[in-house]
């Protein structure tokens, strides 16, 4: 998945996450698999 | 995470984008970030080091803002203090966080004077507002108090400092109902971690605006403002709130979200220019800290744009902020007359656990309790306090084997929505049995001459405690003790329904409550139960 601004990914082996601020067509890499994109769970009271 | 890089990140990507905006004035992400770093040097001239508290006594104000990230970015310990509290409590609660600073407002400059008077270890006062820095009239020291404004205008920018993410962040105090407040102490991990999950980075889109009209001191405003700086809503701060301002705010300044305790709620649908506001822009109004009259939500319900999204947030200090959720979907009176009899009764619920914590109701054991048992609300999750600020014995008691005790009660439906019913120490305990005095004070509050009721146990020989109440009738509507219990005995199990019904004078500015809107039972005791 390529990177996009502002987006979470997680390492689903070492629970390493990553905030992408600058975006790009490459995918990030981490254990040696590509980074899940991890989705804010929206909460109203908190924004 | 480093609080501060809540700001600089997004401030790194649109430094021209308006961030915060006050009292008609606003200004950018990148004038923020610079605001900051200045502060964070006038800081460090005072002597600030990491790991210090820095208390502050201020309304809502740009300042408290930037000293809440110049704090996190030094690695300095925030400590708002709330504006409302009594002079002994401010006091205690400056000799519990001992700190290197105290920043105040212009207007709780005599305030200032007195605590520096009280105050042990002699940490430095320095005032927020004025330009120059004429010291305190009429105090008992008459020594000058500077201004952080000159200090920061003179200041070079300080760097961030490097500190584990596990350091504290906050020391919030707890409006407590009972006992004195304790300070509950937030890391950095945890108010981004909850940030992170809540809210996603500001990409360039709009975000709409939020008011933030919680007080700063308290978690639902700190959070809102650590949230939208990160996601690039506008910020509007409100100074104080009160309900005329507040409506304007909302139609001027293209308002989208905001945040209200049920007293704010009730005087916003009260005031007289709430109908002709437009709050066509309002696209999200969420409410907790305390718990919400059915009667002032159902009317928001129906004064309300039905574009406006109903949110229910519970949640404490110490979990730092929102747990459970009681969505908009829940909010809508529509369908079938089993829907909305459906709705209705989740509207006396908090709703459910949000993702990132995990909620039981537990009995004294410590077990978990199935459907329909009342027991204590438990919550484990990343974002929990760290404990209270030099307070280890209520620490242990609260936080138990990675579970945070609530002390409220609750029980859970078969649909998974939490009911809550009452205060752990609010329990009645009438020959053997238990009894949440909020389950009758929603019976009482459920009759059409009560305005509001507030139930408490009073000693009895023979039980142990009797169920007494004290309600406030609706203007103009007569209240007859006789018949109250026995709507109440129609409606609840016998050992549960009011023995003795005490009728407040409608004249009155009705129940004792916190600055918070809840319910000061202890108060209702002293004051009737002698």
């Amino acid at each position: 998945m390529p990177t996009l601004l502002g987006k979470r990914f997680e390492c689903e082996v070492c629970g390493t996450e990553v905030l992408c601020t600058k975006p790009g067509g490459g995918t990030v890499h981490c254990c040696g698999k590509e980074m899940r994109l991890k989705e804010p769970k929206p909460l109203p009271s908190a924004d | 995470m480093n609080l501060m890089e809540l700001l600089e990140i997004p401030a790194s990507l649109f430094p021209e984008r308006e961030i915060l905006r006050f009292q008609g004035r606003g200004v950018t992400y990148g004038e923020l970030q610079e605001r900051v770093a200045k502060t964070a040097g006038a800081l460090r001239t005072l002597g600030v080091q990491t790991g210090d508290r820095l208390a502050i006594l201020q309304t809502n104000t740009p300042a408290v803002v930037e000293l809440l990230y110049a704090a996190a970015s030094l690695g300095v310990v925030f400590v708002p203090l709330n504006f409302r509290a009594s002079r002994e409590e401010l006091s205690s609660m400056l000799a519990r966080v001992e700190p290197t600073v105290v920043l105040v407002g212009d207007r709780y400059r005599s305030t200032a004077a007195e605590l520096r008077a009280s105050t042990l270890g002699a940490p430095v006062f320095i005032t927020l507002d004025s330009t120059t820095g004429p010291g305190i009239a009429g105090g008992p020291q008459r020594a000058e108090m500077p201004s952080l404004g000159i200090l920061v205008d003179q200041a070079e920018p300080a760097a961030r400092a490097d500190i584990d993410d596990n350091s504290l962040a906050a020391v919030l105090f707890t409006s407590g109902t009972t006992a004195g407040p304790k300070g509950v102490m937030l890391a950095h991990a945890g108010l981004t971690s909850f940030v992170l999950e809540s809210a996603e980075l500001c990409d360039g889109a709009d975000r709409g605006a939020v008011l933030v009209a919680a007080p700063l001191h308290h978690v639902a405003g700190l959070t809102a403002v650590l949230a939208a700086t990160f996601a690039g809503r506008r910020i509007v701060l409100m100074e104080q709130f009160e309900a005329e301002g507040w409506l304007r705010l909302v139609a001027t300044e293209g308002i989208t979200h905001v945040f209200l305790v049920p007293t704010m709620l009730k005087r916003v649908l009260d005031h007289p220019t709430f109908a002709e506001t437009d709050l066509s822009g309002l696209q999200v109004l969420s409410y907790g800290a305390a718990p919400m009259p059915l009667a002032v939500i159902r009317r928001a319900i129906a004064a309300l744009p039905r574009s406006v999204h109903l949110i229910s947030a519970f949640g404490q200090t110490e979990t730092a902020s929102t747990v459970a959720v009681l969505g908009p979907e829940d909010h809508r009176l529509e369908g079938t007359p089993d829907d909305v009899q459906r709705h209705l009764r989740r509207l006396a619920s908090i709703g459910r656990p949000i993702p990132d914590v995990e909620l039981r109701i537990l009995d004294d054991d410590g077990t978990s309790l199935p459907p329909g048992k009342v027991g204590e609300i438990a919550i484990r999750a990343d974002r929990l306090m760290r404990g209270y600020y030099q307070q280890d014995e209520a620490t242990q008691e609260t936080l138990r084997d990675g579970w945070l005790r609530t002390r409220d009660l609750a029980w859970v439906d078969e649909d998974g929505y939490i009911y809550l019913a009452g205060r752990k120490g609010d329990l009645i305990i009438h020959g053997g049995e238990n009894i949440a005095p909020a389950e009758v004070e929603t019976v009482l509050e459920s009759h059409p001459a009560v305005e509001e009721a507030g139930v408490f146990g009073i000693p009895d020989e023979e039980w142990g405690e009797r169920v007494a109440a004290v309600v406030v009738p609706r203007p103009g509507a007569e209240i007859h003790p006789d018949a109250l219990i026995d709507f109440c005995r129609q409606r609840l199990a016998g050992f549960k329904r009011p023995e003795v019904v005490f009728v407040a004078d409608p004249s009155s500015d009705g129940l004792p409550r916190n600055t918070l809107g809840k319910l000061l039972r202890g108060e209702l005791r002293a004051r009737y139960a002698t």
